[in-house]
Parts: structure tokens; sequence; C-alpha cells
């Protein structure tokens, strides 16, 4: 494996072997050593110090069920610590196929400038790198621009791209990859990563692997047989079923029962309408409506959970792939929308703009407090979107999230942490995620470290931070191993298989502890970034308000001790 | 009481799934003689149990009134 290194500015590419200090690393925890060594953390995100790193994970290329996952970083324009936002899709397996450990985009393209029109295309082969025009996608959409980019690029390549939130710069901005279906859904979509892109002057980067082998895997029948235990695990556990029947929307009335779905700009832990917005109503309206519509569908080639859905209009077609449970929380209850129909229509909007459906329903949310949004009133929502792709002014500030928005509107009530929006766990009720969100070093997200599974008192304040210690250990594994957070559940009851795949892919002899020590050495390097960018304790802590108003219907606020936040990453 | 099978734990009934039931079990039972009435086995490994908006175990009495929630887990969204 190699880094691939292009500097923006000359155009040149230089590829180089991974330096021994980098080699054991990939994915998230290879990006938060190659931005510790390179970018100062106190540097401008938009600026020339910046560096965007793509990296898949140390298990990505086999097509190992759920494994090929990219990870993107960069200093984040959101929280302004560290980031890194992960995604399915095709680019990880492409990457590791052209034989690149990372690719790091140093400073920025000659013509990069706000306003900019004069886009262009990183194009990588085995041939080296090469700019090519691409000033008539300025102001497309995604969906539009990654269609006359597959039209010039052919259907065997992938493809990274922005959309008009990432070229307007905007701190909710994504980077959005192909699935398996050439569709590009598959957004690395936390903490401002397209607005880096944006400011780097770059529309996409295609990764053509043409002339290129598979990675090599030191010992063929030990990986094989490695693959066969972990991907029957991953077939037999129950929870790979339900993924697969009723996919993550399957979350929505598990937190409405706990008391955790964000309803009404996280007024309220319950939403009188939740069944409407449910996996299992969304499962049936699918099934009903036939023609595109499906509830299993599979974002990676060769994943076997197959999470994913394509949702469906009355016509049959598609409206949206995939309506996802963070988009239902925060684009459905969090703003009164009871209707499938129209959460699928918001999200179709977020993604063509861009934009991270997280942080953009978060800021909706903000607008409703502010009285620029009636709670359930979906067309004004959409017309709110609407702002966002003109350019207005208003459109700007809800698309630099929720944060911005809730500053400039005037409204204290925001459900961040290091300025980046809450995922659909209300923290009140589940208190251990509530931990992951104040505490992470990649600021609010679930997915460094959701403890709803757990079979604990979630309202207990005293037993969260080590529920969420344990789950960030493994989050942060996971992510940089390239496993998607569902292949958890196969690794899980055999967590013998994870040193035994990366054994024999690398000639390495790692012990059965290997996920925990590289889970602690990412969250370390992370939050040894965030502190040299001016991070303190100060910045690990839940917005105040949600310490003092109880959360309908448990009367629940954020009460886990300081000290225990602050004690989370003492291990 | 009122229990939410979800998921998983729907069950056919004569207008579409059923994902709700009521059902009423003697005073003094628990969330243990309630997964046996419903033919459930005795102790899920990978099952949620909730009541009235709190994770509860299977020693959990139950009472009239009660919002039962079954819920197969899932960890994440």
């Amino acid at each position: 494996m190699e880094i691939w290194r292009v500097n923006l500015r000359s155009g040149s590419l230089q590829r180089g072997p991974v330096p021994e200090a980098w080699a054991r690393l990939g994915g998230r925890g290879l990006l938060a050593r190659i931005l510790l060594d390179e970018v100062p953390p106190a540097c401008e995100p938009l600026g020339p110090g910046n560096r965007l790193v793509f990296s898949p994970g140390l298990l990505v290329g086999h097509m190992l069920s759920s494994c090929d996952r990219i990870s993107i970083g960069g200093k984040s324009p959101l929280t302004r610590g560290i980031k890194e936002a992960n995604a399915g899709g095709t680019t990880g397996l492409q990457m590791a196929c052209m034989g690149i450990r990372a690719l790091i985009l140093e400073d920025q393209t000659p013509w990069a400038r706000e306003r900019q029109t004069d886009w262009r295309v990183l194009h990588l082969s085995l041939a080296g790198a090469r700019f090519d025009p691409a000033g008539d996608l300025a102001g497309l959409g995604v969906f539009a621009a990654a269609e006359r980019l597959r039209k010039r690029y052919g259907d065997q390549v992938a493809i990274s791209l922005i959309g008009p939130g990432g070229e307007m710069r905007l701190a909710s901005a994504g980077i959005q990859n192909l699935d398996k279906d050439r569709v590009p859904s598959r957004i690395a979509a936390r903490g401002g990563l397209g607005a880096v892109m944006g400011a780097k002057g770059l529309k996409a980067v295609v990764f053509d692997a043409a002339g290129s082998a598979k990675p090599p895997i030191a010992d063929p029948a030990a990986f094989n047989a490695a693959r066969k235990a972990y991907t029957r695990n991953v077939l037999e556990h129950s929870q790979s079923a339900l993924y697969r029947d009723f996919g993550t929307a399957a979350m929505a009335l598990m937190t409405n029962a706990l008391g955790a779905l964000p309803t009404r700009a996280f007024s309220s832990g319950q939403f009188e309408d939740a069944e409407a917005l449910s996996g299992e109503h969304l499962r049936e309206v699918m099934l009903a409506r036939g023609g595109t519509s499906t509830p299993t569908h599979a974002c990676m080639p060769g994943c076997t959970i197959r999470c994913s859905n394509n949702y469906g209009d009355a016509e049959g077609n598609s409206l949206v792939t995939p309506l996802e449970y963070e988009t239902i929380g925060l684009m459905g209850s969090n703003l009164g929308i009871a209707e499938l129909d129209v959460v699928a229509r918001l999200n179709w909007e977020a993604n063509d703009l861009g934009l991270d459906s997280i942080d953009l329903g978060a800021a909706l949310g903000v607008a409703a407090e502010a009285g620029l949004l009636a709670f359930g009133d979906g067309v004004r929502a959409l017309e709110l979107l609407g702002e966002i792709r003109r350019g207005t002014p208003l459109g700007l500030i809800l698309g630099h999230g929720a944060a911005v928005a809730g500053r400039v509107l005037g409204v204290a009530r925001v459900p961040v942490v290091k300025g980046q929006a809450m995922s659909a766990y209300e923290p009140r009720a589940i208190k251990g995620t509530g931990v992951t969100f104040a505490t992470s070093p990649q600021g609010a997200d679930h997915t460094a470290g959701n403890t709803v599974r757990a079979k604990v008192d979630h309202l207990d304040p005293k037993v969260q931070a080590a529920l969420s210690r344990t789950a960030q250990i493994n989050m942060a594994g996971y992510d940089t191993l390239g496993a998607c957070i569902f292949a958890g559940s196969g690794f899980s009851v055999a967590p013998e298989v994870i040193p035994a795949l990366l054994n024999a892919r690398y000639g390495w002899q790692v012990g059965p502890d290997i996920l925990q020590l590289l889970g602690r050495e990412t969250l370390s390097l992370e939050r040894e970034f965030n502190r040299r960018a001016g991070f303190t304790s100060v910045d690990d802590r839940m917005p105040e308000w949600m310490t003092r108003e109880p959360l309908p219907p448990n009367g629940s606020v954020f009460d886990v001790d300081d000290a225990d936040l602050d004690g989370v990453f003492d291990w | 009481m009122r229990v939410h099978l979800h998921t998983s734990l729907r069950r056919p009934g004569p207008a579409g799934p059923l994902r709700q039931l009521e059902a009423e079990l003697p005073a003094s039972s628990t969330l243990a003689d309630l997964l046996w009435l419903l033919e459930l086995s005795p102790s899920p490994p990978g099952l949620l149990l909730v009541v009235n908006g709190r994770s509860a175990d299977l020693s959990q009495a139950l009472a009239e009134g009660d919002e039962v929630h079954l819920m197969p887990a899932l960890s994440g969204g």
C-alpha cells in the first residue's frame, strides 16, 4: 500500500511507501495520525494549511461484508477540531484496489476562491493525477453532477463529490460517494468536510482503478477461514435480520418507547405520531408501493446485512435512497412532521445540496423555535431548503448548521456539542449516548459510541460514563478497520476473528485486544489534536439547557457528573 | 396492560401484522410471566424490556395500565 500525496497548488502527485509510524493504521485512526503529524491544529479549516485526507480502513478491499468503508477527514469548519466522517459505497474498495492507504490533498488549487465558478475534477489513476475542467458542474446538485461525471468517466470508477453546499463552503456540507448501484447517496456527512473540499477548489475526485489488482493477502487460506466464520456470524445474528427487514428506521419506536425520540426541537422524547415514522410502517409502505421501493438494499458490494432501502412514491418512482432513522428523527419528529413522503423529499433535497441531514434537521428545528417554520409544516421546511439552494442570507445561515442558526436567530436551545448537532437519541433519556455526545473528540455523534442497546437504566447517571467509554473505544476501532457499525454484530460474538483477519491480511501478529488498542490509540490522537487546537474540558459538556430543562415524558435532565465526563478517557 | 411488539415480534392479525395487544395477568405477575403468556423465550438475549418508558428486567412486577414494550435490540441507526 502507498500514500498518495497531491499538492493542489502545484498539481504534483507523489506516491510513496507508508511510513513506519503509520503502517498499522487505516481509516479513522490513520486520519488522526496524519492530521496530528501534518496539520497545524490552529489552522483555518478553509485555508491552505488544512488537509483533506481519504483513507480506507485496514480491512477494506476484500468485499468482506460491511467492511469496505471510506474515512474522510480534516480539520472541521463546523467543530474547529479534528474530523473523521465515514461512508459506505465504493470509494474505499476502489482506493484499496489502487493500493492507496491514504490520499492526502495539500494546500489549495490556484483557482480556489469564494463564489468560485471554475471548478475542476481531480482524476486519479495508476497513470497519475490530472485536473479536468468541470466548470459545467458549477452549482449543479449532487445527482445531476454525478450523472454527468458517470457519463464522462464511465461506470467502473469511484467518485467522491460535493454539491452546492460544499461549493458555498457551508459548515454542514458533506462529501458524497457512489453506492454499488452508482447512486451518489453515501455521504461522509458530518462536520463540514464538503466545505473543506470546496475551499480546495475541487468539485469531485475520481478514482479509476483500471489496471490494478486486488490488494494482496499474506495468508489467503487463513483469511478465507476467518472470512467464513465472520460472514456466518453476521448472517446468523438476529440483529442482521432486523436491519435487513426494517432498516435503521426500526429505531424510531425503540427510542420513542424510551422517551428518547427528539421531538419538536428536542422539547419532548415522545412523538404522538411515531407510528407513522416507524420502520415497521416504512416497510409496509415500501412493500405495498412496489416499483423501485425496496426495504432491503446493500450500499456496498458484498454486504450481507443490506440495511439500506429505496423509498419510492405511490407511483413507484424513487424519492430517496436510503431513508434512515437519523433523518427520520431530525427531519421528521424533530420538526413535528409525521409523513414519510415529506421526510423523504426533505432528505433528497439535503442529499442533492450535499448537506448533512442531521445538522440540517437540527437547524430547521432551531428555525422553528425562532418562528420561521411551524412544526409540522413540511411545505415551509422545503421552502427553507430552497433558500439554501438559492444562497440567500437565511439559506446560508441554516446551511451552516444548528449552532450558527441558533446564534444568528437568537435561539438558546440548540442541541449541539462542539458546534455539531446531536443525532436522534435524546441525551437526557439515553444518557450513555449523551456522554458520548459530550466527550467525543468528533462532537455530538451517535456513531462515535451509542449505548441505546445496553440493558441498563438509561436514566441512571452513575453507570453511563463506563458504558460510553467502552462504546467509544470499540467504535474508534471499527472505524479504523473500515467496518460498518453493524459489522459489530458479527465481530462481537467472535472477537478473535478481528486479529485473525488482520494477521492473515498483513502477516502481523496482533493479539486479541487489537480492536481496543486501535480504538484507544485513535481517541488519544484525536484528543491530542483537539488539545493543541485549544479544546479543554469545557468543550466536553452538554448544552447547559439540557442540564436544567426536564424532558417529557420522563422528566429527566442530563445529570452525569462533570467528573465522570472528564474521566471517560482515563484508561 | 398494553403490550407493544416491536419489529420481528409482530404477529399475524386479521387486518395485517399485529403489533399491539392487551394482556391481562394475575396480580403480582412479572415480565417473565408476560413472556411465558406470549410464548416467547424465557430469557431472550437480544430482547430489551421497557415498562412505562424505563428499562426493566424479567423480575419487574407489572400492574394494570402498564405500557410494556418488547424490543429486539438494535445498536444504532
